[in-house]
């Protein structure tokens, strides 16, 4: 198993993809920091509350400040998990790999731990300069940029929340065979086509309150337990361990149908 | 059939115990493979000695690939079993120390460097980066091999195709179409390649769809088409018993004398030209010349003939390629 986390480490620092993708998650960390503890500490009206203008107790400002890059940087280790296993098929080096390691449940173990890992160190840099940015910027506003422990635990799920993500990009890069194809449903999905359908569920009460919470972007979105739109038809957002629980069934699932067809699949 | 590799100049990462001097062959019994309704692979049974380059032939789709990939563990057989030493693929404690394969040439990914495509292998096959870099040297690619993939050529992915599958040593080579997009040099080069470690009693099985391409490499032969086995044997048996063509002015009279030699001869004369012709059954050119001179009969050409190779692959495999669409009707008929 060691020998197969070290080969898909390998795998994914040997290409350009890594560097590009850490620089871009680092830069969006800063940028949304700065941008989010600027507008969230703007003084709330009851008026704007009520048109569905965010708003949320100090603990949730400095959540959402520090980890506003985090709702790109998921995306980004979407498109890293869809890649760890896409590009293999997609260029033909998946022979190579199981003929390297012929039980396959084992390479696709090694993927999960990497990609696991890969979120959690990509979360770090990104966190890195948000934490830097946001608490500079908090602080000149006259809030406190850390103001209860939750921040920290915040801050520790985040690593999590990348992490679940690459492993929902693996399971969709198998469970769709283009890579390309691969790529655009899974970050169309989690980027236009899930927020639309929550805003849609938003008018249909039922809807609202048992199948809203419960998809993947509110998940996450719960788990850091950020600024949450006000108004009539706002989601209620589940707890943040609630939140982690969804989020990573639906990673265990798709990594889980993904691996198990990958373990079964004839590769010619 | 046991083989020692004490004098072997590439130097493995030190081989376990009797890995590396255990001879291993290849067994394939029964094979079957079905996509559906297609059956790639028909019940193919042939077996691959230690210490020999055997060519596995056939036109392309005859289910080469396929066959290799069973083999390999990457395909499911439907039925059958296909061994290496008498365990599968799959069951083999460290592969790449015992099978090195290259399946494809292309199975790089573009925007790595062929140098770091084999430490991602060498990192899977617990081999270090050093012995990476003696593969690179040892195929003649170590500086281009640090540039990305996706700019080589189809003999530069040859080659590492090939550096990839002897990362750990193995006992056992299978090579998919190795000398495709070889230049003349190339091929040469790897012909000595194959034999200096068939020398050192290493199975070695390469898929080839022509016969004329490794016909100068392989010593045996196994010739697929359709999935099923044609033909399979020393490849010194297929060029046939050696004969002769010699022309003279009597070609009758040159018969008889060489029946007293207890050479027997057939009359292949043609009429437009003015001498005749015989076959003669001995590759003992000068023999036949002795035989001459007694008989008093000039002549005028006399050579060895062997079996035209590309003849006989084609009549061993025609009509039967199924990429080829039917045949028609009456050929049909006929052949049942």
């Amino acid at each position: 198993m060691t020998a197969a986390i070290r080969a898909e480490f390998r795998k994914f620092f040997t290409t350009r993809l890594w560097w590009g993708m850490a620089l871009a998650v680092f830069v969006l960390g800063i940028a949304l920091a700065v941008l989010f503890g600027f507008l969230l500490t703007q003084p709330p009206s009851p008026s704007a509350q009520g048109r569905g203008v965010p708003t949320g107790t100090p603990e949730q400002i400095a959540n959402s400040v520090y980890t506003g890059g985090l709702s790109v940087g998921y995306l980004l280790t979407l498109v890293i998990g869809v890649m760890q296993i896409g590009s293999e098929y997609r260029h033909k080096t998946i022979s190579g790999t199981f003929l390297g390691t012929p039980k396959r449940a084992v390479v696709m173990g090694a993927k999960v731990v990497t990609l696991l890992v890969l979120g959690a160190l990509y979360g770090l840099l990104s966190l890195i300069g948000s934490v830097a940015a946001g608490a500079i910027v908090l602080n000149a506003r006259g809030f406190d940029p850390f103001p209860t422990s939750g921040v920290f635990r915040t801050l520790a799920l985040a690593l999590l929340v990348l992490g679940l993500w690459a492993l929902i990009g693996l399971g969709a890069g198998i469970l769709i065979p283009n890579q390309v194809a691969a790529l655009l449903i899974a970050v169309g999905v989690a980027w236009i086509v899930e927020p639309l359908i929550v805003f849609g569920l938003g008018y249909w009460e039922w809807g609202r309150e048992h199948i809203a919470p419960y998809l993947p972007t509110s998940a996450t979105n719960a788990m850091v337990n950020g600024v949450s739109q006000g108004g009539a038809n706002a989601v209620q957002p589940l707890t943040w361990w609630g939140g982690a629980i969804v989020l990573t069934l639906y990673a265990a699932v798709l990594a889980g149908v993904g691996s198990w067809r990958t373990v079964r699949a004839d590769i010619s | 059939m046991t083989t020692t590799t004490t004098t072997a100049p590439v130097p493995g990462p030190g081989p376990g115990p009797g890995t590396a001097t255990q001879s291993a062959r290849i067994e394939v019994r029964d094979l079957t493979k079905r996509f559906g309704d297609f059956t790639a692979v028909d019940h193919l049974s042939f077996t691959v000695e230690p210490g020999r380059i055997t060519g596995f032939l056939g036109p392309n789709g005859a289910g080469k690939t396929t066959t290799l990939r069973m083999l390999l563990g990457l395909i499911k057989p439907t039925a059958g079993t296909a061994t290496i030493g008498g365990r599968r693929y799959h069951d083999i404690e460290k592969p790449m120390s015992v099978v090195g394969s290259a399946l494809e040439a292309t199975n790089f990914h573009p925007g790595r460097t062929g140098r770091d495509h084999l430490r991602v292998l060498a990192d899977t096959a617990g081999v270090s980066t050093q012995r990476v870099d003696e593969m690179l040297e040892l195929v003649g690619i170590p500086a281009a091999a640090r540039k990305r993939a996706g700019g080589y050529s189809m003999g530069m992915r040859q080659r590492l195709g090939l550096a990839a599958a002897m990362l750990g040593d193995p006992q056992v080579l299978i090579l998919d179409e190795p000398a495709n997009g070889l230049d003349p040099e190339g091929i040469r080069w790897l012909r000595g390649f194959l034999r200096h470690l068939a020398g050192q009693g290493k199975t070695i099985l390469i898929s080839s769809h022509m016969l004329q391409e490794v016909e100068q490499t392989v010593d045996d032969v196994v010739i697929i088409t359709n999935g099923q086995l044609v033909r399979q044997g020393a490849m010194s048996d297929l060029h046939g018993a050696p004969r002769a063509l010699v022309r003279t002015s009597d070609p009758a009279a040159l018969a008889g004398a060489l029946r007293v030699s207890d050479i027997t001869s057939s009359d292949v004369s043609s009429s437009d030209d003015g001498s005749g012709a015989l076959m003669a059954d001995t590759s003992d050119l000068r023999l036949i010349g002795d035989v001459a001179l007694r008989a008093g009969l000039p002549i005028y050409e006399l050579h060895g003939i062997q079996n035209d190779l590309e003849q006989l692959f084609f009549q061993l495999t025609e009509n039967t390629n199924r990429n080829l669409g039917q045949p028609a009707a009456g050929q049909q008929e006929a052949q049942a």
